[in-house]
């Protein structure tokens, strides 16, 4: 576009008045240049509209993993206990980890409890095979998981979330070198609004535990931070004590 | 993974900052908005009887409406967030219940144009709006799929509003200047593929 930065200072407000006149006077009388300027209003748009659906599918991941708690009926009535409980549990957590310095496994042992224990069922009905695999997986059915995570990539090799999944499931069943194949396949989806595949990927190792991945687990967390990638409060959390 | 956690104590105010904010914090805060009242799905569904999924649809638009209308200011702070987000929700939902009776299908933009030809005066606003008019968006996202991931990542940050230093800082670009002569790059490259048809 020859005249892309003279279109981007008139939309930035970086023209005086008469330039700004000349420019809407060449609109008029210059059909290329206001194709053009058409076109730079397009693009944009069409870059908002995928990023919204970008968000949205982020909106869909959150919500995900929120469902079970926003059922207000029960949400309410367990809401005091609940709180009693993490109290307790904070209590607890935060003096065990006062006393006792905690290493990169327990770290990733608490993570997997806290998060990975059980995975929200997708709302698509379009990912009725995600959500069988899911619903395996929850069952405690992992390798009957797996299979059905590693059918659908078979199926569809660029479907993020099977990747995503197989990858979880092969790291609960310690099969740590297939996760991390899966997760470093993860990281070649750079156009995500949202990608877990570092932290995962640092968790495994921190999981595996063999020579170097202790080192490896730590850069892959201070590249979760530096790049602001999701999880960065619980890589910021762990580098503290680490 | 990183959630973040329906938080209270974060006041309309605190709420509104974070989506002025640049990088994670606009993010955080997006999610916050979303998070806070997503229980709106929910009732959604129930009172205006609408699957789960158009409800879903009906209550991330209206977030995304309103994080648009916080950050150029039109949203004034005259009522509460929860009461303006309601206000947009109930009238997608609306928008949703109208579309189901009428089957009539709209495209479903998120982000008027209005903001760009708004600065224009009449006549070449006309002119504008037409020649946009004519533009298959279908196709343009189309070729904007075949960029590269680079370009692809630049353009989003850009329609979301990220300065080029912003974008700098998030890519990892050496400085500001070089976003911006990538981005045009980009565009440029965008224009090309679109135009072979």
């Amino acid at each position: 576009m020859e005249n892309a930065d003279y279109i981007e200072s008139y939309f930035n407000n970086g023209l005086s008045v008469g330039e700004k006149e000349q420019f809407e006077q060449k609109i008029i009388t210059d059909a290329a240049f206001a194709e053009e300027v058409a076109f730079y209003c397009s693009a944009w748009q069409t870059a908002k509209n995928e990023l919204a659906e970008e968000k949205k599918k982020r909106f869909a991941q959150i919500y995900q993993q929120n469902i079970a708690i926003q059922k207000p009926g029960v949400t309410i009535k367990l809401w005091k206990y609940a709180t009693a409980a993490a109290v307790v549990a904070a209590l607890i957590f935060g003096s065990y980890l006062y006393i006792k310095p905690v290493s990169p496994k327990q770290l990733a042992d608490q993570y997997i409890q806290q998060h990975l224990q059980s995975l929200s069922i997708t709302m698509s009905s379009q990912e009725n095979s995600i959500q069988d695999g899911l619903n395996l997986y929850n069952e405690g059915k992992l390798q009957q998981a797996l299979q059905q995570f590693e059918k659908i990539i078979s199926a569809d090799t660029s479907s993020f979330n099977a990747k995503k999944y197989a990858g979880i499931v092969s790291l609960q069943m310690k099969q740590y070198d297939k996760a991390l194949s899966y997760f470093t396949q993860l990281e070649n989806y750079p156009n995500l609004y949202s990608n877990p595949a570092k932290l995962l990927k640092a968790i495994t190792l921190m999981e595996r535990n063999s020579t170097d991945d202790a080192e490896q687990a730590k850069a892959l967390l201070h590249q979760v931070m530096q790049n602001n990638l999701e999880g960065k409060e619980t890589a910021e959390q762990w580098l503290k004590k680490w | 993974m990183d959630n973040p956690a329906i938080s209270p104590k974060v006041s309309d105010q605190e709420l509104i900052n974070s989506l002025h904010g640049v990088d994670i914090d606009r993010r955080k805060g997006e999610e916050e908005l979303f998070t806070r009242f997503s229980y709106f799905i929910r009732e959604g569904g129930q009172k205006y009887s609408l699957p789960k999924e158009d409800s879903f649809n009906a209550y991330a638009d209206a977030v995304l409406s309103v994080i648009e209308k916080i950050k150029d200011g039109s949203f004034r702070g005259l009522s509460s967030v929860k009461t303006y987000l309601y206000q947009v929700f109930h009238n997608k939902c609306v928008d949703i219940l109208r579309k189901k009776t009428t089957n009539k299908q709209t495209v479903h933009q998120t982000a008027p144009l209005s903001e760009w030809t708004s600065q224009f005066s009449d006549t070449t606003k006309s002119i504008i709006q037409k020649l946009i008019e004519k533009t298959d968006f279908d196709l343009l996202k189309q070729k904007m799929s075949e960029l590269s991931d680079n370009c692809r990542q630049v353009l989003l940050l850009w329609a979301d509003g990220f300065s080029d230093k912003a974008i700098a800082a998030q890519l990892a670009y050496k400085t500001a200047d070089v976003v911006k002569t990538s981005r045009l790059r980009c565009l440029d490259k965008l224009r090309q593929l679109y135009k072979q048809f």
